[in-house]
């Protein structure tokens, strides 16, 4: 990060305040570019497994192999439609509604450490800033359900209110025995945690439960099937977003794959070893001395950076996504293949037994780390 | 003390709340076509429904009775439009019984095969639109892949994929090929080990099983009332089947078939889950009942011979009046007909089983969830095109 303010300030003559900014603004940029990249790529990735599970071969033809255009094509169409408010809908609230789901999940990645160092900021509280940022999502849709003036939506709104809410507190509370074991709320040091310690899902006989617990409440979180009651098409056509289209729509949509990621990227970090791996297979050759990562965390200046062994070591970010991309595909997998829950039904899973086992695994985590030391 | 009671809100009373009406159809992603049913709301709970139906009315009786017998035969093909082959064969019932026609042995075989094979590809939709309903999309796309077997045999001796009018008054219209008999036999086998697929795909589904067993609860006596017939009927748990108990086609008194009914397997009898655990059960019957069919089919003329020229000339049945019942998927499919020696009926009319069984809709509603409204409706398996007609 410091590296980057450097550049600007001693390499363009920025003063520290404006080449502050500009470096974040920078960074910002290139994590939307990314997450834009992925999203596209996420949502082929959608349509070909749930084709693939439905006997059927997805997008084909667009752009060659494998129809690999069909998402930017879409983008594309997506941003040439027109963008149509419903009269009766409440215009402010309808217009920013999407701009605030997207927000609230987006700010999310500021804290995500993709490798050593390379997360934007490392927040001494990341993990509780991320889940409380991405709460913001919810009233997002709210806005939506409720500006839209439809019945349709407003079931849809009120159903992922009472839903994420709900979830919300098994989702945190799952998370709390690796914090007990870490000691620490940054996500930068569950990964060093676990360098040196394991995976953190085999710390204890009740981590893989929480492991579990928190993928199933993140699946509600991000309206993932069997918890897609927000948008259930059988039941409320398409939920809260049932009167956008064009680009305010694919905002939606768009949400939904970003908050796939990261959920999936905070599973991989705080259960599954984040960007390390328990063995060494990525390095080629030797480790260089000075990686693009010193560079970006400040700890040495661009000039000293070895570009090639930075690209032959690229170790972390490769294995932080793969990692999330395996979670983000057992996600897709579970969509297609099972059935959605009733709304009564997603508060009992919430209550009666999501929330009392994930207490258990902090009561169960908290004993053994107690006894332990 | 008084304070508090300030404070304390009576929710009755004090906050203004009314029932939220809920148009669900006539365009909806579940209800099977044009079907608006109106829904008096209380939250997510269901307190009143009134089923709004005749958005596709198409005047088929009317038409019917300004067009000759043999030209309604299309007709009925676009009834129910997922068993066309079991309205033909109804309504070729109810001409010949008019004409008092007798049809050739073969024919009467061809026409049981078809029929059940049509049966099956009904059903097929039946279960996979219930997956979607329930929010599983893929059995889907797994049922039309038999469907889709189905109606390339079907397609061979008439003609058609899916609005056969194959089967008409006197026999059906063409002989099957050499190899059509084998290849029947062929998806018998293989329809058996796609059963099973199915039901590790669905049937045994916890989240399936939950959102279906003791919803939308239909008793025997309410099934009976309403005049519901069908699977919808022996979900309640009633063994009646017409193929069985009113036999309309000779070929089925010499094959052997079981008629599954509801036992409440999972919950209570004549719930969702029982009318669709008897709609994936038939399918298997069916295969049971096309294979003896293809076994003793015998051989000869597929027309009878006095029907030959009805292309030519119109048929003029004499003064009379038939009705005649069959078994559909969906129910009794009953057609009825009077003669008054023209060459088309004076008066028709249709008992439409989807007509029947959805009047039970308004009944089964009230006090449901949304969502167990959309299992209901999905459970009853209606096609709007014959309920509308």
């Amino acid at each position: 990060m410091q590296g980057l303010i450097d550049v600007f300030v001693q390499g363009f003559g920025f003063s520290s305040g404006f080449g502050t900014f500009a470096a974040y603004f920078v960074l910002i940029h290139s994590l939307l570019g990314f997450i834009t990249v992925y999203s596209m790529f996420a949502i082929w990735l959608e349509r070909k497994v749930a084709a693939h599970i439905q006997l059927r071969l997805g997008p084909m033809e667009t752009g060659g192999w494998h129809g690999w255009a069909q998402s930017p094509a879409d983008a594309l169409k997506l941003l040439m439609k027109e963008d149509i408010i419903p009269a009766g809908a409440n215009r402010f609230l309808f217009m920013i509604a999407p701009a605030v789901v997207f927000c609230g999940v987006f700010a999310g990645f500021i804290v995500l450490p993709f490798a050593e160092g390379m997360s934007i900021i490392d927040l001494d509280i990341g993990l509780f800033y991320i889940i409380a940022i991405a709460s913001i999502e919810v009233v997002g849709v709210i806005m939506a359900g409720w500006a839209s003036n439809s019945k349709y939506s407003l079931f849809g709104a009120v159903r992922e209110a009472a839903q994420v809410v709900s979830y919300e507190l098994p989702s945190a509370t799952a998370l709390l025995p690796s914090v007990l074991i870490v000691g620490s709320l940054s996500m930068g040091d569950f990964n060093t945690y676990q360098a040196e310690h394991g995976w953190l899902v085999f710390a204890n006989p009740f981590m893989p439960i929480a492991a579990l617990i928190f993928f199933i409440a993140s699946l509600a979180g991000c309206k993932r099937a069997p918890f897609d009651l927000p948008e259930a098409e059988s039941e409320l056509v398409s939920g809260f977003h049932t009167e956008y289209s064009g680009m305010r729509f694919s905002f939606f949509g768009l949400e939904e794959f970003v908050s796939m990621f990261l959920v999936s990227a905070i599973s991989a970090t705080v259960f599954f070893g984040g960007y390390t791996l328990p063995f060494d297979i990525l390095s080629v050759g030797a480790a260089p001395d000075v990686t693009l990562f010193d560079w970006l965390s400040g700890s040495a200046g661009f000039a000293q950076v070895d570009l090639l062994g930075s690209l032959t070591h690229l170790g972390g970010p490769v294995v932080f996504i793969v990692k999330v991309f395996a979670l983000i595909f057992v996600q897709m997998w579970l969509r297609w293949t099972l059935p959605r829950l009733r709304v009564d039904q997603v508060m009992v899973m919430g209550y009666k037994y999501l929330l009392p086992w994930a207490l258990v695994c902090v009561v169960g985590t908290a004993l053994i780390e107690g006894l332990g030391s | 003390m008084e304070a508090l009671e300030m404070y304390t809100v009576n929710a009755r009373a004090d906050v203004y709340t009314e029932e939220l009406r809920l148009n669900l159809g006539p365009q909806h992603p579940s209800t099977h076509g044009v079907l608006r049913v109106e829904l008096g709301m209380d939250g997510e709970i269901i307190t009143a429904a009134r089923c709004d139906i005749g958005y596709l009315h198409r005047c088929a009786e009317k038409i019917g009775e300004n067009v000759s017998y043999l030209q309604f035969t299309p007709y009925t093909d676009r009834m129910d439009y997922l068993a066309s082959m079991n309205n033909n064969l109804a309504w070729s019932l109810t001409v010949e019984k008019l004409m008092d026609l007798e049809v050739p042995e073969r024919a009467q075989w061809l026409r049981m095969i078809c029929v059940e094979l049509n049966r099956i590809a009904s059903h097929l939709i039946a279960f996979g639109t219930y997956g979607i309903d329930i929010g599983a999309n893929t059995p889907f796309f797994y049922a039309f892949r038999e469907r889709e077997a189905i109606m390339g045999l079907l397609e061979r001796p008439s003609g058609a994929r899916m609005l056969y009018n194959y089967i008409q008054p006197g026999g059906v219209r063409r002989d099957i090929d050499e190899n059509w008999v084998a290849d029947v036999l062929a998806f018998c086998d293989e329809f058996e080990k796609r059963w099973a697929e199915y039901n590790t795909l669905l049937s045994g589904n916890a989240i399936f099983i939950k959102r279906t067993a003791n919803i939308g609860i239909l008793t025997k006596e309410m099934a009976l009332a309403y005049g519901c017939t069908g699977p919808v009927l022996r979900g309640s748990g009633v063994r009646w089947d017409l193929r069985r108990d009113v036999p309309y086609l000779a070929p089925y008194d010499d094959v052997e078939f079981d008629i599954p009914v509801g036992e409440g397997t999972h919950g209570t009898l004549g719930d969702c889950w029982d009318r669709y655990w008897v709609r994936m059960r038939e399918m298997m019957e069916s295969i049971r009942i096309i294979r003896q069919g293809c076994a003793q089919l015998p051989d000869g003329e597929v027309m009878t011979k006095k029907q030959k020229g009805m292309y030519k000339t119109p048929m003029k049945p004499p003064v009379g009046a038939a009705y005649v019942r069959c078994e559909n998927p969906r129910g009794e499919l009953a057609f009825y007909a009077v003669s008054d020696g023209e060459a088309s009926p004076i008066r028709l009319r249709t008992r439409a089983p989807s007509f029947c069984n959805l009047a039970v809709l308004d009944q089964l509603l009230p006090g449901c969830l949304l969502a167990d409204g959309v299992a209901v409706i999905g459970s009853l398996d209606i096609v709007l095109g014959e309920v509308d007609r």
